[in-house]
C-alpha cells in the first residue's frame, strides 16, 4: 500500500519553480530515500507533505488523506527529525518532550509510558534532567528523533538527520533508523548527502531543479546509470590499453569502467593473460547520482 | 484548552530560563532606579518643593516625598508594561529564528492557537513582573510618605492591566513581521532605550518641545502614563490642597508632572484616558487577529 502518493506536484518562489511536476509514492514500512543537491526541491516537498506549505498544483496524499482536506490527520501520522535540532535549548530534556507531547494531546500517564517505549528504542533516561543546550550533538540528535516519535507517527520523516556527527554517531542514529524501520514497519522518509545511507534504502528518487531526474530502488539505479568497475593489479599500462575501456590510474592499480558485469566476464575471458590479480565492483550511489544530475551530492558540478 | 495551556506554560518558563530576554527588559526599569535614587528624585524633590510657598516646605516635607515616590514608581510602571512586553513577546521571534515553530507547525496544533499561547504567555509574565514592581513600590511610598487611597491603588491595578495588554498587544503585531536575531536585537534595544523618553518616566513630557509634546500627544502610550500619574500622584497632590496650596499651584504641578495632559490644547479626561488605551487595545488586537487569519488562509507556514 501506497502511504505517500505525489502526483504532479508544483511549487514556484516567484519566478523559481522549487518543485517543476513531481509525481512519486511511497510505500507503506519502506525506508524511502529522496536525494537532491541544496536548492533541488527537497524541503519544499517535504514542508508541503507536512502541510507547512501550500502547494500550487497536483495532488498530494498521504495515509489516504488529502492534504487539501483535514491537515490534522496527516499531521497525526508525521513526524520530522528536521536537519538541526529544533527543541528549546534552555529547557531540560523532559520538559521538551512533555511541551511537544502536549501539542499532540499526550499528557501525564500516557506521556510517561511514551518516554518509556522510546526509552526501550533509544535509551536517553539519563538525559532527561539535562538541559537539552547542553547535550553532545550525538545525544540531542538521540532527543530529536525521540521528540518526532513522540505521538507513534506512521512515517519518520528525517531531513538530513546525520549531517555534522561523527561517525561512530552517525553510525548509532543510522541503526535507530533502521531499527524503527525493520522491527517497527515504520515508514522512514529520508533525505541525506552521505550515499552509503542512500544505499541502504528500499526506494530512492533523486530530484534536480524541482525535477525528478531518477527513481528506483538502488540496485536499479545502479544498474541503469553506471557500469562495473574492475581494478587489474599488476599489469602494465599497454595490457589495459588493450582492453579498449575507458580507464584511469590509481596508486599500484589501473580502474576500467564497463558497461555491465556480463561485458566484465566476457572481458576477462578474452584477455586471460591480463586478469590475474582483479577485483569487479558496481558503481555506487555516488556514481549514480553524478551520472544523472552530473552534480556531486554537496559539491559542484563536473 | 490543555494544549493551549501547555503551550503558554512553555513560553512563560523560556523567558523566565533565557537570561537575555529576562534581563533585557529589566534595562529600562532599572536604569530609571538608579537615576532616581542617585539624583532624579532630589531633582524632583526640589522643584516641588519650589511651588509650594517657602513658610509651608516643611509642613508638606512628607507630602512631597509621597509626591516623588509616586513620580517614580508611575515611571516605573509606565515603562516596564511595555518594555517586559516586548521583550517577552520576542520569543515568538526566537521561536522563528530558532526553528522551534517550524517543530510546532508540523503539529496538530492550530496557527492561531500559537499566536493565542504566544499573546497570553507574554500578557501573564509582564502582569506578574509589573505587579511584582507595584508590590515592591507601594511598599517604597508607604516607607517615604504614603498618601493612597484604596481605590488609587485598584486604579494602579486596572492601569496596570491595561498598559500591559497595550505592550502585549503593540509587541504582538510588531513581533509578527519579524524573523532574525539581528531584527529582535534592533526592537528590543530601540523600545528599551526609546520608550522611557517617549512616556515621560525620564522628564514629563511636559518639559519637551511644544511640537514633540504634540506628537507625542497622538501616541497612545501616553495616556497610559498619565493614568498611572494620576493615581499615584493623585492622593499626595490632593493633600497638598487640603494642606491650602492655591489650586493654581496644584494645577502648574499636575501639569508639570503629566497627570493633566493635553491633546490639542484640550485637557483629556481620566475617563477619555481609559476610553483611549482600551479602544487602542481593541484595534490593535483586531489586527493582530485579522493578519494571523490571513497567514493562516495563505500560507501554512514560512
Amino acid at each position: 500500500m501506497n502511504i505517500i502518493e505525489i502526483e504532479n506536484l508544483h511549487k514556484s518562489f516567484g519566478e523559481v519553480k522549487a518543485v517543476d511536476g513531481i509525481s512519486f509514492t511511497v510505500k507503506e514500512g519502506e525506508l524511502f530515500a529522496f536525494l537532491g543537491q541544496n536548492g533541488a526541491g527537497k524541503s519544499t516537498t517535504i514542508s508541503i507533505i507536512c502541510g507547512r506549505l501550500l502547494k500550487d498544483g497536483g495532488n498530494v496524499s498521504v495515509n489516504g488523506n488529502d492534504i487539501d482536506g483535514d491537515i490534522t490527520e496527516i499531521k497525526r501520522d508525521i513526524g520530522v527529525v528536521f536537519q538541526s535540532s529544533v527543541l528549546d535549548k534552555q529547557l531540560n530534556v523532559y520538559e521538551n518532550l512533555k511541551s511537544r507531547a502536549a501539542l499532540y494531546g499526550i499528557f501525564g500517564d500516557e506521556l510517561k509510558s511514551r518516554i518509556d517505549e522510546l526509552d526501550k528504542l533509544l535509551s536517553f533516561k539519563p538525559l532527561l534532567k539535562r538541559t537539552v543546550g547542553k547535550l553532545s550533538g550525538g545525544q540531542r540528535r538521540k532527543i530529536d528523533i525521540a521528540r518526532a516519535l513522540i505521538h507513534k507517527p506512521k512515517i519518520l520523516i528525517l531531513d538530513e538527520p546525520t549531517t555534522g556527527l561523527d561517525p561512530q554517531t552517525r553510525s548509532s542514529v543510522w541503526n535507530v533508523v533502521r531499527t524503527l524501520q525493520r522491527n517497527e514497519r515504520m515508514t522512514v522518509f529520508l533525505t541525506t548527502h552521505y550515499m552509503e545511507e542512500a544505499a541502504d534504502a528500499d526506494n530512492v528518487v533523486i530530484i534536480d531543479q524541482g525535477r525528478i531526474v531518477a527513481e528506483g530502488t538502488p540496485h536499479e539505479l545502479k544498474n541503469r546509470y553506471t557500469g562495473d568497475f574492475i581494478t587489474l593489479y599488476g599489469v602494465d599500462e599497454e595490457n589495459v590499453k588493450a582492453l579498449d575501456c575507458p580507464y584511469r590510474a590509481e596508486k599500484d592499480a589501473f580502474i576500467v569502467t564497463v558497461k555491465n558485469t556480463a561485458f566484465a566476464t566476457e572481458l576477462i575471458i578474452k584477455h586471460k593473460e591480463i586478469f590475474k590479480d582483479y577485483e569487479i565492483t558496481k558503481g555506487d550511489m555516488d556514481d549514480v547520482f553524478l551520472s544523472v544530475t552530473g552534480k556531486e551530492l554537496g559539491g559542484d558540478e563536473k | 484548552m490543555k494544549t493551549t495551556t501547555a503551550l503558554i506554560r512553555r513560553n512563560i518558563k523560556l523567558f523566565f530560563k533565557d537570561k537575555g530576554l529576562f534581563f533585557t527588559s529589566l534595562i529600562t526599569p532599572l536604569i530609571l532606579l538608579v537615576l532616581y535614587t542617585t539624583f532624579l528624585g532630589n531633582v524632583y524633590r526640589d522643584s516641588f518643593l519650589l511651588s509650594v510657598p517657602e513658610f509651608m516646605q516643611n509642613e508638606v516635607s512628607d507630602i512631597i516625598d509621597g509626591c516623588v515616590g509616586g513620580q517614580l514608581v508611575s515611571s516605573l510602571l509606565a515603562v516596564s508594561c511595555i518594555t517586559v512586553a516586548f521583550c517577552s513577546n520576542m520569543l515568538m521571534v526566537q521561536d522563528k529564528v530558532s526553528g522551534a515553530y517550524n517543530d510546532i507547525s508540523v503539529t496538530p496544533v492550530k496557527h492561531t492557537r500559537v499566536a493565542i499561547s504566544y499573546y497570553a504567555a507574554t500578557f501573564l509574565v509582564t502582569l506578574i513582573i509589573n505587579l511584582v514592581a507595584l508590590v515592591a513600590g507601594l511598599i517604597y511610598i508607604a516607607a517615604i510618605g504614603w498618601y493612597l487611597t484604596v481605590s488609587d491603588v485598584l486604579f494602579l491595578i486596572l492601569d496596570i492591566l491595561l498598559a500591559v495588554l497595550f505592550g502585549t498587544a503593540l509587541s504582538s503585531l510588531i513581533g509578527f513581521f519579524l524573523s532574525s536575531q539581528g531584527q529582535i536585537s534592533a526592537v528590543g534595544s530601540i523600545v528599551s532605550s526609546c520608550y522611557g523618553f517617549i512616556c515621560g518616566a525620564y522628564m514629563p513630557i511636559s518639559q519637551f518641545s511644544e511640537g514633540l509634546q504634540t506628537v507625542i500627544s497622538f501616541l497612545p502610550g501616553t495616556y497610559a502614563t498619565s493614568l498611572f500619574r494620576n493615581h499615584a500622584m493623585g492622593g499626595a497632590l490632593d493633600a497638598l490642597t487640603e494642606k491650602g496650596i492655591p489650586v493654581d499651584a496644584i494645577t502648574e504641578l499636575r501639569n508639570v508632572v503629566d497627570c493633566n495632559i493635553y491633546f490639542l490644547d484640550t485637557k483629556v479626561s481620566i475617563g477619555a484616558m481609559f476610553a483611549v488605551i482600551t479602544l487602542t487595545i481593541a484595534v490593535i488586537m483586531t489586527a493582530y487577529v485579522l493578519i494571523n487569519k490571513l497567514k493562516g488562509g495563505k500560507a501554512r507556514a514560512k
